[in-house]
């Protein structure tokens, strides 16, 4: 019935094969043709942006630029209860910037971000190219399971994880000191040194985000069409040189996009982080920008400052990567 | 326990031993990441005072489905049930839409002021929101939307949407254009081709996007919490914050029992979508 | 006819949106047809429901035509919640209930009513002073105590009894009995702690502070700044290093939740929580595996044995203080209650607060175990060992420093860090002094 992608050549009748240059080479980028257009074809772009637009100016883009004008003043809980707020300029942005700890906690990290972003990606794109290549059923099996990861009500994942890496009743250290004959970890403390801390939050947010990234790099590798990878292993091409040099080039603009996506959301990890450090972490010496910026919600005026440091510190990290992506998507 | 997770060396072997074991691979790789999962469920069928202590309790032997009646003894969670889903429903239907007309503006176009837009939609996404909450409940108090499920939507369309164009746009330029042109070589209109070839080949972003999506809705927490402050406006999320007592001691039963039954319906949605998913390719192969 | 379809397409998703945006106009007139109607939130689920009703029966029968509507609010989301509502006149409840640690924030953010002219007849001088006091800014009142929890410790009569360890009677007392206990481990658990004890536990912690005369801060001038490295809070922390050390196996990266779990499963011989805390004790010798919805008589009865078994297995008594007889200064939870300057009630809901303040109110918050605002009435609290311990513990209790900032101070977790330090044998002079500067920092 649902005639996985990869089964060797049904007998579907190739009508009208697209572009034959298909097999080895990845396929041009579309290209918008410019044709000339009557005004109303030229209208329409604009009218199917607008139902997009209306949504996020109004109840997204204007709390952002309030959060950016907020931070220029000295703005707490007062001001919103009527007190005048004053202008202090660029206040804010150097009484962050010239605490070393704030450069710590920038430090800290980007370096989170970018090991929980590749590693998600390898492992996101490894499972991903497996789904394909597997049957219904154990690829039911396997969606389900991530899916169920993703899906599940966070505060209820994350207590499970809180309970697994318990130090007095949790499986991974009864797992560790009995069975496994580590006598050691009875007592032991995931969370009270950072690397380990870290380590621990790196498992779960990278179990927590795999998903989203098989879910849509897998929907990206559906998009291949048979027959070209049909050609492909005609051509007598194997199933790695298939991945490297048609699956993994034809779906390039997925993977860009949800690699980007990773790295934004990696840099502002919050909801794990969080529940760790309330798991009884050192708190001070285990903050990212997410829980850091929102040690500092009740300033108000910090917080928006820090938030638009932030978002020069992203831009910073993917700029290489949109112009990239930009100059190829003309 | 990700030490577990071979990431390379896959997808070398093909045919039938190969794949089989492909898939017995797969199945492993399922059972290791729902493990977390499975605890969860598991713990929802034991009694409290088997939840913490020195030998694990790996299977619910002599369990009870006391916490699973627990959640049902008030009306409360059906309440939050029927919020959740008209949100989510609400905020599915109109963000994927809204997301798929500019996705397609954007990948089938081109027009003046259409870069600007695309650097705009991912920019707006690198922005920290931890703090807007604020300024979006004042402008949902200004329009009277406070403990209103619209009220609600509008802030998660807003959400969700700068993520879903940005996703669907990658998939529509996924389709390689020359197969709508192919298309209208053959004798179909522009609409035609486009409905006919390009969107079926779609389903599976959408389905990526939609499911994304479903879930941004039905979990959420920070702006129901201050959005709905009635305790009838609440979401499921913030029921079962609510079950988290301060000054008592906290039955984690009936949280995980709560959190499970909260989980079905996202299977569910994704089982029914999937089947589309499938469709929606048979046919792209056929015609394509 | 392809670009009319897509101009459609658009259209008619412009035509939803406004469809979305206009029905969104008529949600809230219906609150606002007939009578007057005041809400007030109550935190958590802390009021019993009989008192809820109390209060909406007087409350409407006093106000001819006005409803009372009671709404309770999660105390995990209270503060976003109040930081938004508060401000809008639309949405504001008339009365909410606050934790006495986040009040400091509101009422000098200018979010209550000043009700100082009301204090006297509410009470006076009889009110809970240091809940007064961190509702105050200078020597205006904006919020008063609602109800107060103490601290009490829970022992194992029997470990006690196999360890020959007497109930402590001085909080040195306490130490020797709880490193005591932990060396003898009458029970063989393999992980035994005398008094449990987790690393980031300062709510129990800071009462050695206090007894010793110690404090967090203290305000110097118009400044506060951390008090942690005075030779008092020293003499404290020293002592809390050492039940640390060799009181307790606790976890370092545990905190004062559910401590009554190791004690269920007999791993500690005593703990120290709200009393509250009684209600989860659960001794496995007395489980009789009753299911807790089972509503029968012989469920019930059970249950009634079970909680009777594991009473009389436990005991309780207030920590105690540097001479016998006296209890120690322990850390005070509890709540305070306020009217926000946005409600277009006032009239309404100072009637409702002079409900509250009334005896009748007061005495029946003290029958449910809560220490009421009013102290004059917190004999109604009745005689049992629990209440008397809460009374006890109550009488000499103390809150966190009523520094506006002061919830600053929580939100970034100095002490829990500092705690741990200490736990994890961390020199006690240069730890204090590390933490001072933070508390000095996030305060000013």
């Amino acid at each position: 019935m649902t005639a996985p992608r990869t089964t060797p050549a049904p007998p579907a009748p190739p009508v009208s094969t697209p572009a034959p240059d298909v097999p080895v080479e990845p396929a041009p980028r579309p290209v918008v043709r410019a044709r000339p257009r009557p005004f109303r074809a030229r209208l329409s772009p604009y009218l199917l942006l607008v139902p997009a637009l209306v949504p996020v100016a109004v109840a997204l883009g204007w709390p952002l630029l309030r959060q950016f004008v907020i931070s220029f003043q000295e703005y707490g809980l007062a001001q919103e209860f009527g007190q005048p707020a004053e202008w202090v300029g660029f206040d804010n942005y150097t009484a962050l910037l010239s605490d070393p700890y704030v450069w710590g906690v920038i430090g800290r990290s980007i370096a989170f971000c970018l090991v929980n972003a590749a590693l998600t990606m390898v492992v996101g794109v490894g499972l991903a190219v497996l789904l394909t290549r597997v049957g219904t059923a154990a690829r039911t099996v396997l969606q389900v399971g991530l899916l169920l990861a993703w899906g599940t009500p966070v505060l209820a994942t994350m207590t499970v994880w809180q309970w697994l890496f318990d130090s007095q009743y949790g499986v991974i250290n009864w797992l560790l000191a009995g069975p496994l004959g580590a006598e050691g970890m009875r007592q032991h403390s995931w969370i009270i040194e950072p690397a380990s801390f870290y380590f621990v939050a790196t498992v779960i947010v990278v179990w927590m985000s795999v998903p989203f990234v098989v879910f849509s790099v897998y929907a990206g590798l559906l998009q291949v069409p048979d027959e070209v990878m049909e050609a492909a292993q005609l051509d007598g091409a194997g199933p790695w040189q298939r991945l490297r040099h048609l699956q993994l080039p034809m779906v390039k603009p997925v993977l860009m996009i949800v690699g980007l996506l990773q790295v934004i959301w990696d840099l502002r990890v919050f909801t794990q982080i969080y529940v760790l450090q309330r798991a009884g972490a050192p708190t001070r010496e285990t903050h990212l920008l997410g829980t850091y910026i929102y040690s500092l919600s009740k300033e108000f005026s910090m917080a928006g400052a820090m938030a638009t440091i932030m978002l020069v510190i992203t831009l910073g990290l993917t700029v290489f990567y949109i112009r990239r992506m930009l100059r190829e998507d003309v | 326990m990700s030490t577990a997770v071979p990431t390379r060396a896959r997808g070398r072997r093909t045919g039938g031993a190969g794949r089989r074991a492909l898939g017995a691979l797969a199945v492993v790789l399922a059972l290791v990441w729902v493990f977390p999962i499975y605890w969860m469920v598991s713990s929802a069928f034991l009694p409290t005072n088997r939840l913490r202590t020195s030998e694990p309790s790996f299977f619910p032997v002599d369990g009870t489905l006391s916490n699973f009646r627990r959640v049902f003894s008030d009306g409360t969670f059906f309440d939050a049930f029927r919020v959740s889903l008209a949100v989510t429903g609400i905020t599915l239907v109109a963000a994927i839409l809204f997301a798929f007309l500019a996705a397609l503006a954007v990948s089938r176009f081109r027009f003046r002021g259409r870069k600007s837009f695309i650097v705009t939609i991912l920019v707006v996404q690198m922005i920290p929101a931890e703090g807007l909450f604020i300024s979006q409940y004042r402008l949902l108090d200004d329009w009277g939307l406070v403990n209103a499920v619209l009220g609600l939507t509008v802030v998660y369309v807003a959400a969700i949407l700068p993520f879903t164009v940005w996703m669907l746009r990658g998939f529509v330029s996924g389709v390689p254009i020359e197969l709508e042109e192919a298309a209208m070589c053959d004798g179909l209109s522009r609409t035609g081709a486009f409905f006919r070839i390009t969107f079926p080949l779609l389903a599976p972003g959408l389905v990526a996007a939609g499911v994304y999506g479903f879930l941004q809705a039905w979990n959420e927490y920070t702006l129901a919490l201050v959005v709905m402050t009635d305790p009838e406006q609440r979401t499921l999320p913030l029921w079962l914050q609510g079950m988290v007592e301060a000054n008592k001691a906290t039955d984690w039963g009936v949280i995980m029992a709560g959190a499970t039954l909260i989980s079905v319906p996202v299977i569910v949605f994704f089982l029914l979508v999937q089947k589309r998913m499938s469709a929606g390719l048979v046919a792209g192969a056929v015609k394509g | 006819m392809k670009r009319v379809r897509r101009g459609g397409l658009a259209a008619l998703s412009v035509g939803m949106l406004l469809a979305v945006a206009a029905c969104g106009g008529g949600e809230d007139d219906a609150a606002a047809s007939g009578d007057e109607e005041i809400t007030l939130w109550l935190a958590g689920s802390d009021t019993p429901q009989e008192l809820r009703d109390y209060l909406v029966e007087t409350f409407e029968a006093q106000n001819e035509g006005a409803t009372l509507v009671i709404e309770e609010q999660d105390w995990n989301g209270l503060v976003p919640r109040l930081q938004t509502a508060l401000a809008s006149e639309d949405q504001t409840p008339d009365l909410v209930e606050i934790g006495n640690t986040q009040s400091p924030t509101f009422t000098n953010a200018g979010a209550f009513t000043d009700i100082s002219d009301m204090v006297g007849d509410l009470g006076g001088d009889d009110l809970l002073q240091g809940f007064v006091e961190a509702g105050s800014v200078d020597s205006t009142v904006y919020a008063v105590p609602y109800y107060s929890g103490a601290r009490a410790v829970f022992y194992r009569k029997d470990l006690f009894q196999a360890a020959g360890i007497q109930v402590p009677t001085t909080l040195e007392e306490f130490g020797a009995a709880a490193k005591a206990l932990q060396a003898a481990n009458p029970g063989g658990a393999p992980n035994f702690s005398g008094f449990w004890f987790p690393g980031q536990d300062w709510y129990n912690g800071i009462a050695w502070i206090y007894s010793a005369g110690g404090d967090l801060a203290e305000k110097d001038g118009d400044q506060w700044v951390g008090a942690l490295s005075s030779p008092e809070s020293q003499e404290g922390l020293a002592a809390v290093q050492d039940l640390f050390a060799n009181a307790t196996t606790a976890p370092r990266d545990a905190d004062s939740a559910e401590p009554w779990i190791p004690f269920n499963n007999g791993e500690a011989a005593m703990f120290s929580a709200p009393t509250w805390a009684r209600w989860s004790i659960d001794l496995p010798e007395c489980n009789k595996g009753v299911d807790p919805e089972d509503e029968s008589e012989a469920g019930k009865a059970l249950l009634a044995e079970q909680q009777a078994c594991n009473e009389e297995k436990t005991g309780i008594f207030p920590l105690p203080g540097n001479a016998a007889g006296e209890p120690a200064t322990v850390f005070a939870g509890g709540s305070n209650i306020a009217i926000p300057a946005k409600s277009q009630n006032q009239d309404l809901a100072k009637s409702l607060l002079e409900i509250i303040f009334s005896e009748e109110y007061q005495t029946m918050l003290a029958e449910n175990g809560l220490i009421p605002g009013n102290s004059s009435y917190a004999d109604a609290l009745g005689d049992d060992v629990y209440a008397q311990a809460a009374l006890a513990a109550a009488l000499d209790a103390k809150l966190t420093p009523p520094a506006e900032r002061w919830a600053e101070v929580e939100g970034d977790r100095i002490l829990e860090d500092f705690f741990q330090e200490i736990a994890g044998g961390a020199d006690l002079a240069e730890a204090s002094a590390r933490a001072d500067q933070l508390i000095t920092e996030t305060l000013n």
